[in-house]
């Protein structure tokens, strides 16, 4: 009387490991940290990113490299308040 | 049968006890939980009512199948007519109360009246006695279950109970069970302060007879496994959910200093991995802990390593316990955290509201507006640890005036204040945002606007929007049950296609909620999870109900309508900015200034967001210049005549 798999259960076929997205909206192509990497850096949008593994397959995105990412984050607010953002 | 449990009313002022069976027809339009709450409360609550009035039901409930062979179905829900909002007050908890609940024979309980001294309600095998809680009044969360369970001689009995801010009535006092399994928001443990009742004991054998067992077992394998393969709860069973915090304040999606910044800057200190370290320390190695017939384990243990409290066990912190005592009132020190959710969770607060209502005032205090005079000798400033511990203690004692008038939350509070106060506290309906900041996010703040109980996460918020999934992924997502063939956009800033997102995400909260399984089993972390396809199996198998996914679909539907029929009858009117679908003028003014680059510079544009709300209410059916449910939709739903009075 049921469907053989769900919706949520055929798409377990996309999950990926290994890598993440970059956080930042525009940046849709993934990461992929070499296994054990500690940080890796956006190519698109240059955002660096503090990486912890919680599993040899499962890196996560602990926070971002402050420095890199404060300092492209003050210069694109400047460039916003320029344009009256 | 799983079918079989009732409904106990209990009059607290008389002292009378009548139980009834819930009809089978009930079940088929409300199922359990949550939904049928909202039928009970919009039958039993007097129309206008003061949530303090022992006219005020409190209705506690099971989800349909807590108890069962079902995976996480550890669900409590608790509603009553909201203290803090005037409006809809619902709050939903895990731990082991509910199916402690169920096998004692009952699935709901609507308790009335107020007692003249202190009481609580004693629940074993079909029988319920009211009985004197002189001992318990004025203990702590833990300390009055320890004490019933002695008193009982039993310790296996559950407790739902109110803490000492229940008691003294602050506004946003939470249900509790265990040690930190919180009915938060909304105020519903200030409703059991309110008419005496400390506290709920129940304990259970009588048996559950599960329609087809085998099947059932079988079946939940499936279940399991989908659970616990999917990489979201894999992360929750290690760092718990503070993982969800960690993930947000890194493209700057937090509420940072009340609303002024949305990424907490160097907050190393209390990003996930850290009370991950803290847990192992202080508990060891096996410090994760789970809910009843739960596989994902997103709960922490811990003592707290250092200060006045130095030694004390705890379970959590939650994501949002980061956002209440690190990102939005600006501090960065785990110990803040850790010592913040261990108080909250004795006194039994809502560690949303007050960390909120806490910045609030914090940037009151910068402005000018509050005084060193009026915080008590308090230097309130941002990141000053000291102050918000102390804060935290001074409104759930009501002891001394700044704390008392932040017990009364937001709106009260703002009133109380004067001086323009209010253009900087962040609420919607009167309930404080929890610590996300959604001005990048316009499904989000669709959202929070919308939510049946106020700015809430939990009641519709389409998180997967955060991930970029491809479209075709989402499509797949949002064309089941019901067919849509609208746009949808994996860009978290977009605004075309959220509304259905949110609609969608509605639906699917509210089944959760009948059922009483934990929502980080469905589609809310995960894209890959649970929802309205898997769980006929689930129901069928466990009760022998049969439903389509479609039928599921509208049942949540008709459910959301009464919660929002209570809601318009009790004031609430679209753009009313104390009980409106509507988000502070923040929102649309001012810039985020922090996080991700394509974060910076976002606000909300209110034209679009108009139109989205006015498309969401479009999906509901709903009159878009009154948001009150058209006839046509509440014929099709099947609740033209509510109130009722069938139960």
């Amino acid at each position: 009387m049921f469907k053989d798999k769900s919706t949520a259960e055929t798409l377990k076929s996309t999950r990926t490991y290994g890598q993440f997205r970059c956080p930042n909206p525009t940046c849709l192509d993934r990461l992929v940290p070499k296994p054990g990497e500690k940080t890796v850096k956006c190519p698109k949008c240059g955002t660096e990113w503090r990486v912890v593994w919680l599993k040899p397959d499962l890196p996560r995105i602990r926070g971002p490299v402050w420095e890199t990412n404060i300092e492209i984050a003050r210069k694109k607010l400047e460039e916003v308040e320029k344009k009256g953002g | 049968m799983a079918l079989s449990r009732r409904v106990a009313y209990i009059d607290l002022s008389t002292g009378k006890i009548e139980t009834k069976p819930i009809p089978v027809e009930i079940r088929k339009k409300f199922l359990g939980g949550r939904g049928l709450d909202a039928y009970l409360l919009y039958n039993h609550c007097p129309p206008g009512v003061d949530a303090f009035s022992p006219e005020n039901p409190l209705i506690v409930s099971a989800g349909l199948l807590v108890g069962t062979l079902a995976s996480a179905t550890s669900r409590t829900h608790t509603m009553a007519k909201s203290p803090l909002t005037g409006l809809l007050g619902s709050c939903n908890m895990g731990g082991f109360f509910s199916p402690e609940l169920r096998w004692a024979g009952f699935d709901h309980l609507v308790i009335k009246g107020k007692a003249d001294k202190p009481v609580y309600i004693w629940i074993h095998n079909g029988e319920i006695e009211i009985r004197d809680a002189k001992n318990l009044w004025g203990k702590s969360v833990t300390d009055a279950q320890w004490a019933v369970r002695e008193e009982l001689g039993d310790p296996d009995v559950k407790c739902l109970v109110c803490g000492p801010a229940g008691e003294k009535l602050v506004r946003y006092a939470n249900v509790m069970t265990g040690v930190k399994n919180a009915g938060g928001r909304t105020g519903m443990g200030a409703v059991m302060g309110s008419k005496n009742l400390k506290l709920i004991a129940v304990r259970g054998t009588m048996d559950i007879k599960i329609a087809y067992p085998k099947e059932a077992l079988e079946f939940n394998k499936r279940f399991i496994e989908q659970i616990t393969t999917a990489k979201v709860n894999q992360t929750m069973g290690i760092l718990g959910t503070p993982f969800i915090w960690g993930a947000t304040n890194s493209w700057g999606g937090v509420r940072v200093n009340n609303f002024q910044y949305n990424q907490l800057l160097f907050a190393d200190d209390v990003e996930p991995e850290r009370f991950h370290e803290i847990s192992n320390e202080t508990f060891g190695k096996y410090h994760m802990a789970g809910c009843f017939a739960c596989q994902v384990h997103c709960r922490a243990r811990y003592r707290i390593p250092d200060g006045p409290y130095k030694g004390c066990y705890d379970e959590g912190p939650e994501y949002t316990t980061q956002g209440a005592f690190a990102s939005e009132v600006g501090c960065t020190s785990a110990l803040t955290v850790l010592t913040g959710n261990y108080l909250c969770n004795q006194y039994g607060v809502d560690w949303l509201e007050l960390g909120s209502l806490i910045s609030w005032a914090m940037e009151l205090y910068e402005k000018g507006i509050l005084t060193i005079k009026d915080t008590g000798g308090i230097d309130l400033r941002f990141g000053n640890d000291e102050a918000v511990i102390e804060m935290i203690k001074h409104v759930c004692e009501r002891d001394t005036w700044l704390g008392d008038v932040l017990a009364e939350g937001g709106l009260r509070a703002a009133e109380i204040i004067g001086k323009d106060s209010e253009q900087y506290l962040i609420h919607v309906k009167g309930m404080q945002n929890l610590h996300s900041d959604e001005r990048a996010t316009p499904a989000l703040a669709l959202n929070i606007a919308t939510a049946s109980r106020g700015s809430d996460h939990l009641r519709s918020r389409p998180a997967i929007d955060l991930y970029h999934l491809p479209e075709p992924v989402l499509r797949k997502i949002y064309s089941s049950p019901i067919p849509y063939d609208g746009p949808l956009s994996s860009d978290f800033r977009e605004y075309a296609g959220k509304p259905w997102q949110v609609f969608w995400q509605e639906q699917c909260f509210m089944a959760v909620d009948c059922l009483g399984i934990c929502k980080y089993h469905t589609t809310f972390l995960g894209a890959t999870l649970p929802n309205f396809e898997d769980w006929p199996k689930v129901i069928y198998y466990n009760t022998g109900l049969e439903f389509t996914p479609q039928e599921l679909w509208t049942i949540a539907e008709r459910c959301n309508n009464m919660e929002r029929l209570f809601n318009i009858r009790e004031g609430l009117t679209p753009d009313d900015p104390h009980k409106g679908d509507i988000l502070v003028d923040r929102y649309f003014n001012e810039p985020a200034k922090r996080g991700a680059p394509d974060v910076i510079g976002a606000r909300i544009d209110r034209e679009k967001f108009l139109k989205m709300r006015a498309e969401f209410y479009r999906y509901h059916g709903w009159d878009e210049k009154t948001g009150a449910p058209t006839e046509e939709t509440l014929k099709r739903l099947g609740i033209d005549n509510e109130p009722s009075h069938l139960l």
